[in-house]
């Protein structure tokens, strides 16, 4: 019964985002007066990638990004959000031999947004940011503000990420916050996770935002995981500013990577005694950046780093960086970092310049990235990429673009990747709810 | 099957729950919530405004410290500006393009991954692995999965 269950689970999980957003779209057909004062919005964004692999294949895939929302859908209230991509090989195995890779959707789901107390229903594929959760799950997300500053919010369904793992997977979880208004927000929040009926991640967590007095911030969390039964990480930001052309952010962070790193689905985070990481290691981070507002559109900042291990030696990440900025006409910037880690093959300098200019419809810019590693990688020191890209606006909805780079690395004795785009927004009805580009 | 369709039945009838006590007339809604007026970049809040508001200026360092605690605290406000695949372009489950390849254009975005990153990652990954396990340990790891079978 169960695995009958299972399968018949597993086989609908997927089309029901699609029976959702087609219930959705029927609706809006089957309601003439409703469809009249429906709007549709959405960008397309249209990507031929020329690049080699490190196996010497020739990849060009195409690849095609949509997006789309239709507002007012029956009722003002009623929405449905669509976000995904598609890809197709013109040449070689761009995607890998699984074919379920070329494509996938990231969102799609029907909302029900109230008038007041921010409640929100969302039912489909969701993405869910509360608390501990951030994660993309085939179900339902709510939330709404309750009486006296409390606000609510749960979710629940089936983990996209798990799909294709052989069980049943179900991740719920919700978050109780309370604020007041300019002053603070705090929040409780639960996430439980489970495959094939087993317990597969638990986690419990605090987060704070608190703005005591003008210019003065403290925000940050901390997250338990109630497996291991340890805090997997404390992170907590100040930030202070401006002051006439002055702000400070400062960092404060510890992570237990026995319990930080857990639940995971990719073996790059699976530690082991006597590998390069100790599943036992602890790191406090302690980090200062400093920006200073030279005028309105010069600006400059230094900023440092320091992680102190319990096992491992301790390392540093320290640099400056100017940027210049005039909305819709210049943008620049020049960089410079060192990672200095305990030994040479944990060392390197990184240099960056760019500028991009808007003249009338065209946009071009310049990219340079340079990398000095400490220790040769495959005999090489140094590692190089210049890109150019150019826009051109055909219309005020339809712009093309193509980008070239050129990189040397370790990988790579020389590199050519190119772009070629085509970017186009449209927008059927009233107008009215429009969704910005996403930028 | 039986749990998780009562457990998906209770997660149900709680936010309904709520909705029912405390939201207004259904038949009353009001437009989606929208920022009243265009906003260009630099998107500097605090012009305008003087209260919490204030704390979303995308300043510098928005893009790669603050942001996330605003979204996980209070994500309808991102919404305002927003539409959701401006979070889909990195915060993604598969990808297929980097977001610094798709955004070469607006280099002055903190995006990550530029470069030759395939070996830098060996040194920032040691460093720090938590910095990558935030976007990659449970998700968009597919490229990982390639080297760390």
């Amino acid at each position: 019964m169960k695995t009958t269950g299972k399968k018949t689970w597993e086989k609908v999980r997927g089309p029901a985002i699609c029976i959702v957003s087609a219930v959705a779209l029927l609706t809006l057909m089957a309601l003439p007066s409703a469809a009249n004062a429906a709007t549709l919005a959405g960008n397309s964004h249209t990507y031929l990638q020329s690049r080699e692999g490190t196996d010497g294949s020739n990849l060009m895939p195409l690849i095609e990004y949509l997006d789309l929302t239709v507002q007012d859908l029956g009722s003002e209230s009623i929405s449905l959000h669509f976000g995904g991509w598609l890809g197709y090989d013109v040449q070689d195995e761009s995607f890998g031999l699984d074919k379920n890779k070329d494509k996938s959707i990231q969102y799609g789901y029907v909302s029900y947004r109230a008038k007041e107390h921010n409640a929100v229903v969302n039912l489909g594929r969701v993405m869910v940011f509360e608390g501990v959760a951030a994660e993309r799950l085939d179900g339902i997300y709510a939330r709404t503000d309750i009486a006296g500053g409390f606000g609510i919010s749960v979710f629940g369904g089936s983990s996209s990420i798990l799909n294709d793992e052989p069980a049943d997977n179900m991740t719920y979880g919700g978050r109780l916050s309370h604020q007041s208004a300019g002053l603070y927000t705090i929040g409780l929040s639960y996430l439980k996770q489970e495959k094939n009926s087993l317990a597969f991640r638990e986690e419990g967590g605090i987060d704070l935002w608190v703005r005591p007095v003008n210019k003065v911030e403290l925000m940050g969390r901390s997250s338990y995981n109630a497996d291991t039964k340890g805090w997997m990480e404390h992170a907590y930001y100040l930030v202070l500013g401006p002051f006439d052309k002055l702000r400070f952010n400062t960092e404060v962070s510890h992570i237990s990577y026995e319990d930080y790193f857990a639940g995971i689905t990719t073996n790059a985070f699976k530690l082991t005694p006597g590998g390069p990481l100790d599943p036992k290691e602890k790191v406090d981070i302690l980090g200062e950046e400093v920006f200073y507002s030279i005028n309105a559109n010069w600006a400059v900042s230094v900023d440092y780093k320091k992680y102190g291990y319990d096992i491992a030696g301790s390392a540093s990440y320290y640099g400056a960086k100017a940027t210049f900025t005039k909305p819709k006409a210049y943008s620049a910037g020049i960089s410079i970092h060192k990672m200095d880690g305990e030994n040479e093959r944990l060392q390197y300098d990184e240099y960056r310049i760019y500028a991009t200019k808007k003249m009338d419809k065209l946009d071009v810019t310049l990219d340079l990235l340079d990398v000095k590693y400490k220790e040769a990688i495959n005999d090489v020191t140094n590692a190089y990429s210049a890109s150019v890209a150019a826009g051109y606006a055909l219309t005020e909805k339809l712009k093309i673009g193509l980008d070239v780079e050129y990189a040397k690395n370790p990988d790579f004795d020389k590199e050519v990747k190119a772009l070629a785009k085509v970017d186009y927004s449209f927008d059927l009805g009233s107008g009215a709810g429009k969704p910005k580009e996403g930028k | 099957m039986r749990t998780i369709a009562i457990k998906l039945i209770l997660l149900l009838l709680l936010p309904l729950l709520a909705l029912a006590v405390y939201a207004p007339d259904a038949a009353a809604a009001a437009p989606a919530m929208k920022h009243p007026v265009e906003v260009e970049a630099p998107v500097i809040c605090s012009q305008c405004h003087q209260d919490w508001k204030a704390a979303m200026d995308h300043t510098a360092e928005f893009g790669k410290l603050r942001h996330k605690f605003m979204a996980f605290q209070n994500k309808q406000a991102c919404g305002v500006c927003h539409v959701e695949s401006f979070c889909a372009d990195c915060h993604t489950q598969e990808e297929s393009l980097k977001p610094s390849d798709k955004y070469k254009g607006s280099p002055e975005r903190e995006l990550p991954h530029r470069g030759d990153y395939l070996n830098q990652h060996k040194i920032d990954g040691k460093i720090n692995p938590a910095s990558c396990m935030k976007c990659h340990g449970r998700q968009n790891n597919e490229r990982c999965a390639i080297c760390h079978r």
